[in-house]
Formats: C-alpha cells, sequence, structure tokens
C-alpha cells in the first residue's frame, strides 16, 4: 500500500502539472479556458498531498 | 442587474445552501418566476456576484463553528506531524470530513459544466427539486424502518466509518444537479449511516464548508476578469448579506433539528417543484 500511495501521489502531481501547462483537456469545459485547468491543477495537487499523508501514516505504522 | 435583485438573490443564497432545499434550484427557479429577464446566468458579471455570495457563505459558515474548525485543523495538523491516527474526537472528525470531501472534489471538476450545460433551465430544475423532497422522505422512512426492523441505535458523528464518510460526501456530490439540495442529500446519507438528525445537520454543514470555500476562492479570477463589471456597492451588500443570511440559517437549522426531522422540507421541495414545473410546460416561467 505504501508504493500504490507513492505511485498515486507522482500520477496526480504530474497530472496537474499538465493541467496547468494545458497539455491535457480531458475535463476541462474549453481547452483553452485558463481558469478552469488552473482549478483542476489545484483538485490534482491535492489528491497528491492527501496521498502522500497516507504514505507517512503508513510509513510511520510500520516503523512501530 | 439592479440593486434589488442583488439584496434578493444574496438572502436567497444564503438561505437556500444551507437549508435542505437546494441553492442552485432556486437561484434558476426564482428570476424564471419573477420574469428576471436581464440575468444571465453566464454572464462574467452575475458569476462574479455569484462568487462574491459563495464567500459570504462559506465565512458564515466558517465564523458559526469557528472554535470546532481552529480544534480540528489544529488536531489534523498534528496527526500528519505524529504519522498516527489517535482516537481525538477533532482528528477524527477532521479525517472524516478530508475523505468525505474527496468525492465531490473529484466530482465537482469533472462533471460540474456538463451537468449545468444540460440541467441549467428551469423545466430540469423543477423536477430535480421535486425529486430531492421525495428523497428525503424515503430517508426518513427508511431511517425509521432501519431503527425498528434491525434495531438499529443513533451514535456520534465520528464513529463514521471513512467509507461511510465517502459515501456522505458521495451524496453530496448529487447537488451539482441543480434542485438536489448538498444539505439534503448529505443529511439523508448521514440518517442512513446511523446519526441522529442533529448530528446528520452537523456533519452536513461542516462537510459543505471546505467544498465551498474551495469552490469560491478558485473562482475568485472570475471577479477580476476584464468583462466581469461587478459593481461594488451590490457585490459587498450581496456578500455581507448571504453571510448574514447564511448565519442565522445555520443557527435556525442546529436548534430545528435537535428535535425535527426532513419531512417539512420535503414537501416544501416536492410542492414547488411540482408547480414550477407545471409553469414551466404551461410556458409561465421566462
Amino acid at each position: 500500500m505504501k508504493a500504490l500511495a507513492i505511485v498515486l501521489a507522482i500520477v496526480f502531481f504530474v497530472l496537474g502539472l499538465l493541467y496547468g501547462m494545458g497539455t491535457i483537456n480531458v475535463f476541462t469545459k474549453s481547452g483553452t479556458e485558463h481558469s478552469h485547468h488552473m482549478t483542476h491543477l489545484v483538485v490534482c495537487w491535492v489528491l497528491a498531498l492527501l496521498c502522500l499523508i497516507w504514505y507517512r501514516f503508513q510509513s510511520s505504522a510500520a516503523t512501530r | 442587474m439592479t440593486l434589488l435583485q442583488a439584496v434578493v438573490l444574496a438572502l436567497l443564497q444564503g438561505v437556500s445552501e444551507l437549508f435542505p432545499i437546494s441553492s442552485l434550484g432556486h437561484t434558476i427557479l426564482v428570476p424564471a418566476v419573477l420574469h428576471w429577464n436581464n440575468i444571465n446566468r453566464s454572464d462574467p458579471t452575475f458569476l462574479a456576484f455569484v462568487v462574491v455570495l459563495h464567500l459570504g457563505t462559506a465565512v458564515a459558515l466558517i465564523v458559526f463553528y469557528r472554535r470546532q474548525w481552529a480544534a480540528i485543523v489544529r488536531a489534523l495538523v498534528a496527526s500528519v506531524i505524529r504519522g498516527k491516527l489517535s482516537n481525538d474526537r477533532d482528528e477524527r472528525i477532521g479525517w472524516l470530513l478530508v475523505v468525505g470531501t474527496i468525492p465531490v472534489g473529484i466530482l465537482g471538476v469533472i462533471l460540474e459544466q456538463p451537468v449545468r450545460a444540460l440541467f441549467g433551465s428551469p423545466a430540469p430544475a423543477a423536477i430535480f427539486l421535486a425529486i430531492n423532497g421525495l428523497v428525503m422522505f424515503a430517508g426518513e422512512a427508511l431511517r425509521r424502518r432501519q431503527q425498528v426492523a434491525e434495531k438499529r441505535v443513533d451514535r456520534p458523528m465520528q464513529s463514521l466509518s471513512f467509507f461511510q464518510s465517502v459515501l456522505i460526501g458521495f451524496a453530496q456530490s448529487f447537488a451539482l444537479l441543480p434542485g438536489i439540495s448538498r444539505s439534503g442529500a448529505s443529511m439523508v446519507a448521514g440518517l442512513l449511516c446511523d446519526l441522529d438528525h442533529e448530528d446528520a445537520a452537523h456533519f452536513s454543514f461542516l462537510l459543505a464548508t471546505p467544498v465551498i470555500f474551495a469552490a469560491a476562492l478558485l473562482e475568485i479570477p472570475k471577479l477580476v476578469a476584464p468583462d466581469a463589471h461587478v459593481v461594488a456597492v451590490q457585490a459587498v451588500i450581496g456578500g455581507i448579506l448571504a453571510g448574514i443570511a447564511a448565519y442565522l440559517s445555520v443557527a435556525f437549522l442546529t436548534r430545528y433539528f435537535k428535535s425535527n426531522d426532513l419531512r417539512p422540507f420535503g414537501w416544501y421541495c416536492l410542492i414547488v417543484g411540482v408547480v414550477c414545473f407545471v409553469l414551466s410546460r404551461m410556458g409561465v416561467l421566462s
């Protein structure tokens, strides 16, 4: 599960980056509306952060 | 938009965001009933005004639950630093809220635009408002059946499982449909997870706060969009009135749900939904 958390964090981080750069437009209203892509970037990065927190909880549980 | 329209929309937003009667449905139906044809819901100026109303509502919710939010944030930060979950009540509620917010966060960015484009007119909003009423009746009936037939008893909100919190958050996502109430859907889900009405409403309001606040923050660029000519007086008055209305609404509802249930709101939604649908079929709604 630790590996899954890290992989998901990386995937969400990269997805956010791609939305922010406008490289991908899936699930956006239009391919050119900048603010909408920023929303997707923020949501992806928040999910990445949550995955990292999940990883942290698993790591400290494993070391105990 | 006139000042009177701004005041009515602000009060409507503040009240209907927290009462289980769908703010989105009402902001579609009320201008249609009153024939406010000068209001274009996709106009940048109107969108910017709506952002201010949402900010006012979110600030009111944060102010009302300020002590609990401060305790929740402190507990969450402490648990991340510690790297371990504890039995602390605020920490448990905090993580339940984080987990419960994920479904609406993901579904919101994916589905909000297409759903609004498909159903953002009076007739679908009226149908969904009537369905919202039926959902509340069904929720109350199922809860009574659970308690009588299965001998299930109420439990405190911190005893929810993370899976149940995700389910309640998922139910909240149905509020993307105009006419379905965010607080109504999440309260019904909370009731079916064995919360009492007071705790179901409390959890629903806490769960709504980050969503409303984040949505308003993410929409702030619309306030400074070049074609958004927001009249400062209307925006300021609208934001303050929406905040006051939301504060009074949450204060009323937290008392109301100590000893009452969702059925009066169910009747309201059912009747208003059916009447508005008939009016829209008759061509009376603009």
